[in-house]
């Protein structure tokens, strides 16, 4: 009964909150619960320049101020500590660079929380003018009917796409609309200690590159008390091992060609990769560590194991971690033996703009995009982070090339990005219930690995409660 | 905790004789009595009564993803509950968990009471000393314990591979993943079962002990004979809130493990939580809220119904 106490006090907090804004503003917004209403828009958008004006200035001058006001644009992100810092960075940069438009970034909790306010702010106006959300949110901000798609923006500006990377946008283009800007994008990369292959007799040059080499690797490198290998149990690994075997997740083109209706998850591609994964651990040559990266990453840098899984957007947090104790390698994701088709999914997130605030406001909050989205921004954010640069130009930059001389590991991610073919399977699935589609898909792996249930019967359950999942949402989504 | 003015209540209603007094006086007293609660009724009344209806009105639709109503379903959501092995699950693991728990701690916090009651030198250190988790909130407490629970990093498993011991894992054993979870919340309750035990004790007075010495009591029997029937109604206390507690125990499976590994932690309010606040099914969350609410109420209607007739109120 917790949870349902908070949710009837969050509005109430939040009116409570507005009645005060408007108040201090010396302002009679009125902060009615109709969403779209634009002149309600306009009215809660110059309480808000109000308040920011109180802050410096009396009330009376800013009456007559608001209009010279530059336009504000809240920004929802979850990207902390030094990732974070970078963010704020680049918002600095380009407030200084634009007086016309103040960029006020917030940082709403990891992606699951932030997006889980942005559901509770919808029906109000106390929601951003843009929101990053993460890949698997996609459909849910369609569906959601509450953006303004971008493809909207780049028609009526004619801005030129040729530059951003098309297996990026594919991700996020439906039905040949782009409907969200990707921002900071990764793909899974296996991360390997070149020492330890070394000790083990292993070329450190040529890491193992289909599942059987993992086990063969994994098994030399298994001795005075190190393991070989471990990945976490994250259902994200799982969707990649998918695509990079060119297999669909969900039916209907990953729900790409029309609403997925079916989880493929108990497919051969899925049976393949657990079984491997599976056997990995039952023949004691891979530790199974949980669900948490952060878990596996610890060991890694810890010299504990010798390989694992992990986001190119930890990149920079190995290759800093592991300075001075081990070289790291990186290599792409391994596929079973005798696949050549497929390639990674695009993860990490995109800039989404809210549709319930004044043009200005979403032009500004596309202005900030464009900004976003230079190669000079995105070099900076490259380097900073170890997420790919979304435009082509930002290798040109002299930065990139000089980090690129200095951590060769980060072309790994940027050569597996090239090397995928853009197809249904590598654009990545899409179904409004990809969260818990996640959290069933780390359950059944669970399940197979302690022998609750045997790798098919795992995966046919779990399968099956996806799709019950889907038919439900389907059912909601008019 | 509301629930313990309830409990309270109860217990002094049983005491209460009422009167009968002329009309307009009693309606003056009762109506200055609701005079004093209406600043709490209207609290109960927004953030419990309203909610609680609320929950029960959400219960018979589906929302959409964005936790809208969407359509009216009648009774399907309540079906679907007891047709799921999720929902059955979920309940055997919170009971598992009520079992862990609940005895473990008030056995503990009862041990530790006794221990510490005697009035030497330097008792109020480790009076201090025992009572401290109660200034834990519940995340801070799951996250120390998760850096003593990590499977490569963890002091737990530091010491076990110290003693020659093969380490544990802790949170990603299904095995032991609910044990882990159990520890570290009956650690996490002990401040609370400790602080109101002790005081139930000091309230004893001396002659009791002094007499029990005289007749030729050894501490043993004075603490079983004695000592428990006269603590009966703290303990009784204590074991329906304890109850509540771990029925409604959240905060340290959310960071700690997730429900997971392999639904092995999924507690009741947990699957709440995922329904509710993950899959944005408010009509499902609540249709398992209300059965929760049930489940709960039921038991403590048994617990004051046969639990309460071994208590001494003296």
């Amino acid at each position: 009964m917790k949870a349902m106490k908070l949710r009837a006090g969050l509005p109430l907090a939040t009116a409570g909150l507005m009645v005060l804004l408007a108040a201090c503003g010396n302002n009679t917004a009125n902060e009615g619960n109709k969403a779209g209403d634009k002149g309600n828009a306009a009215a809660v958008t110059t309480a808000n320049a109000n308040t920011a004006a109180t802050d410096t200035k009396a009330n009376d001058t800013a009456q007559t101020e608001s209009a010279k006001e530059p336009v504000k644009v809240v920004w929802w992100h979850s990207m902390s500590g030094e990732l974070g810092k970078a963010v704020t960075q680049l918002v600095s940069d380009f407030n200084a660079a634009h007086p016309d438009i103040q960029v006020e970034e917030v940082y709403q909790g990891a992606y699951d929380d932030s997006l889980n306010k942005l559901k509770a702010s919808m029906d109000s106006k106390s929601g951003p003018s843009l929101i990053q959300v993460y890949e698997i949110g996609s459909k849910f901000m369609i569906d959601s009917k509450a953006i303004t798609p971008v493809q909207d923006f780049i028609d009526a500006d004619s801005y030129d796409v040729s530059n951003l990377e098309g297996n990026i946008l594919g991700y996020y283009t439906f039905d040949n609309k782009l409907y969200s800007m990707p921002f900071n994008t990764s793909n899974p990369i296996l991360y390997y200690n070149k020492d330890m292959f070394k000790a083990a007799g292993l070329d450190p040059e040529k890491p193992p590159a289909t599942y059987e080499e993992v086990k063969k690797a994994a098994e030399a490198l298994t001795k005075n008390g190190k393991s070989g290998a471990s990945f976490a149990i994250y259902g994200w690994f799982m969707e990649q091992f998918f695509a990079n075997q060119g297999a669909e997740y969900d039916n209907n083109g990953n729900g790409r060609t029309a609403a997925a209706t079916q989880s493929l998850l108990n497919s051969d591609a899925g049976v393949k990769t657990l079984t491997w994964w599976k056997d990995l651990v039952d023949s004691k040559v891979a530790l199974n560590l949980g669900r948490k990266t952060d878990d596996t990453k610890k060991a890694f840098l810890a010299g504990q194991i010798g390989m694992t899984l992990d986001s190119t957007a930890s990149l920079r947090g190995i290759v800093d971690g592991a300075k001075g104790k081990f070289e790291v390698g990186t290599a792409f994701l391994p596929k079973p033996d005798g696949v050549s088709d497929g390639g990674v999914v695009v993860g990490g997130a995109s800039l989404w703009i809210m549709n319930n605030k004044s043009a200005d406001e979403q032009k500004a909050a596309w202005a900030f995009i464009k900004y976003l989205a230079e190669p000079a921004t995105q070099a900076k954010w490259h380097i900073n982070t170890g997420y790919f640069p979304i435009t082509k130009k930002a290798y040109d930059e002299q930065i990139v090339k000089d980090n690129m001389a200095s951590y060769p590991q980060f072309k790994t991610a940027v050569d597996q990005l090239h090397a995928t073919k853009l197809s249904p399977a590598t654009q990545g699935a899409v179904m409004g219930v990809f969260p818990e589609a996640r959290q069933i898909v780390e359950g059944a792996i669970e399940e197979a690995f302690n022998g609750q249930k045997d790798t098919k019967q795992a995966l046919d359950d779990a399968a099956k409660a996806i799709t019950e999942k889907i038919e439900t949402y389907n059912k909601t989504v008019k | 905790m509301n629930t313990t003015d309830a409990g309270i209540a109860l217990r002094s209603g049983r005491r209460m004789r009422s009167r009968r007094r002329s009309l307009p006086a009693a309606w003056k007293e009762t109506g200055v009595g609701y005079l004093f609660m209406l600043p709490s009724l209207l609290l109960f009344a927004v953030f419990l009564f309203y909610p609680l209806l609320k929950s029960v009105y959400l219960s018979f639709f589906l929302t959409d993803p964005r936790g809208r109503v969407a359509e009216f379903v009648g009774l399907d959501n309540y079906t679907g509950l007891f047709g799921s092995p999720d929902f059955w699950n979920s309940i055997s693991i919170t009971l598992k968990f009520t079992a862990f728990t609940v005895p473990a701690g008030l056995l503990a916090a009862l041990a530790l009471a006794a221990l510490t009651h005697v009035k030497t030198r330097g008792m109020r250190l480790f009076q201090f000393i025992f009572s401290l988790p109660v200034a834990l909130s519940v995340s801070t407490a799951s996250v120390i314990w998760s850096m003593l629970y990590h499977p490569t990093t963890g002091t737990l498993n530091y010491f076990l591979s110290a003693l020659g011991l093969p380490p544990v894992q802790w949170l990603t054993d299904p095995s032991w993943a609910l044990v882990s979870v159990s520890i570290m919340t009956v650690w996490m309750n002990s401040g609370f079962t400790y602080i109101v035990l002790l005081s139930g004790l000091q309230s004893i007075g001396d002659d009791i002990f002094d007499s029990a010495r005289m007749d030729g009591s050894g501490p043993i029997r004075t603490f079983i004979q004695i000592i428990i029937p006269l603590l009966s109604p703290t303990l009784f206390f204590l074991s329906v809130v304890s109850i509540m507690n771990a029925f409604q125990s959240f905060g340290q499976i959310h960071i700690l493990t997730k429900g997971g590994p392999a639904g092995s932690t999924d507690v009741f309010v947990y699957s709440i939580y995922q329904e509710a606040f993950v899959n944005y099914q408010f009509g499902t969350g609540s249709a398992l809220s209300l059965v929760l609410f049930a489940f709960i109420m039921l038991l403590t209607f048994l617990q004051f119904r046969f639990a309460e007739r071994k208590v001494h109120y003296h």
